[in-house]
């Protein structure tokens, strides 16, 4: 029995995984009709080395700020396009700082 | 006048507290264990610097450094976005769909090109989902 008991321990510990994992959201363009975008253009570009505004650029410390004036609310939908070689670690930087702000309804086009 | 003495063998240790000790780790992992699916391919998620709430959904989609899709056993992007459209409909053939959307857990690479997933998200919303879970591993 202690031999089945040593066995199912060895197992759990092999076969589980500790530390959960967290998570951004992102949202798929128009599948969410009733949030129509509304308001001012909010058009991030994140490029290898830096962000864009709505075409201008701008240091990442000043993107809150400036999305702050753009919107009205924080459900506010922000569209977020990623550029040239910009890597998926650069994006979800953008995005938890937007989160940071609590802006949640960010969506991702090409 | 001769003192022999006899060696006293050792009374045998007693099995019982090992036995308590490994049904007590026994216990804690069965209780705190999360058995996962074995990942397809070495997937290091994007970091982030704030822990938020956790990733949970009924599918889970790999991409991995390559830019390559999995699901289950489904390798490659029409295989896998096939077959994550038949399980959709499945789950959603025994629960309807209506009241609540199943969630869709993206596991990404942090190194592979935004554009390849923003390229993605079309394709993942004609497969029926709306948001998207993107899995971050927080420090």
């Amino acid at each position: 029995m202690i031999d089945v008991v040593f066995l199912l321990l060895v197992f759990f510990m092999l076969a589980s995984r500790f530390g959960h994992d967290s998570r951004v959201l992102l949202n798929v363009v128009g599948a969410k009709a009733e949030s129509a975008y509304q308001g001012p253009p909010r058009l991030i570009d994140v490029l290898p080395e830096g962000l864009r505004l709505n075409g201008r650029a701008l240091a990442s410390e000043d993107l809150l700020p400036e999305i702050e004036a753009l919107t009205e609310k924080p459900e506010d939908t922000i569209v977020l396009r990623p550029r040239d070689g910009a890597a998926l670690q650069q994006l979800v930087t953008v995005m938890e700082q937007l989160g940071e702000g609590g802006f949640r309804n960010v969506v991702l086009v090409e | 006048m001769q003192f022999t003495t006899l060696p006293r063998r050792k009374p045998p240790e007693s099995i019982v507290p090992m036995i308590n000790v490994v049904f007590l780790l026994l216990i804690f992992f069965l209780m705190t264990a999360q058995i996962s699916a074995p990942e397809p391919f070495e997937i290091t998620p994007p970091d982030t610097v704030n822990p938020s709430e956790e990733a949970e959904g009924e599918f889970t989609l790999y991409l991995s450094s390559q830019g390559e899709l999995a699901f289950r056993d489904a390798i490659g992007e029409q295989a896998a976005l096939a077959a994550l459209d038949v399980a959709r409909g499945a789950f959603c053939a025994t629960d309807g769909c209506t009241k609540k959307m199943p969630a869709l857990v993206l596991r990404a690479d942090g190194a592979i090109l935004a554009k390849r997933l923003a390229a993605l998200m079309p394709k993942i919303g004609q497969a029926g989902f709306a948001t998207v879970q993107l899995v971050t591993s927080p420090q």
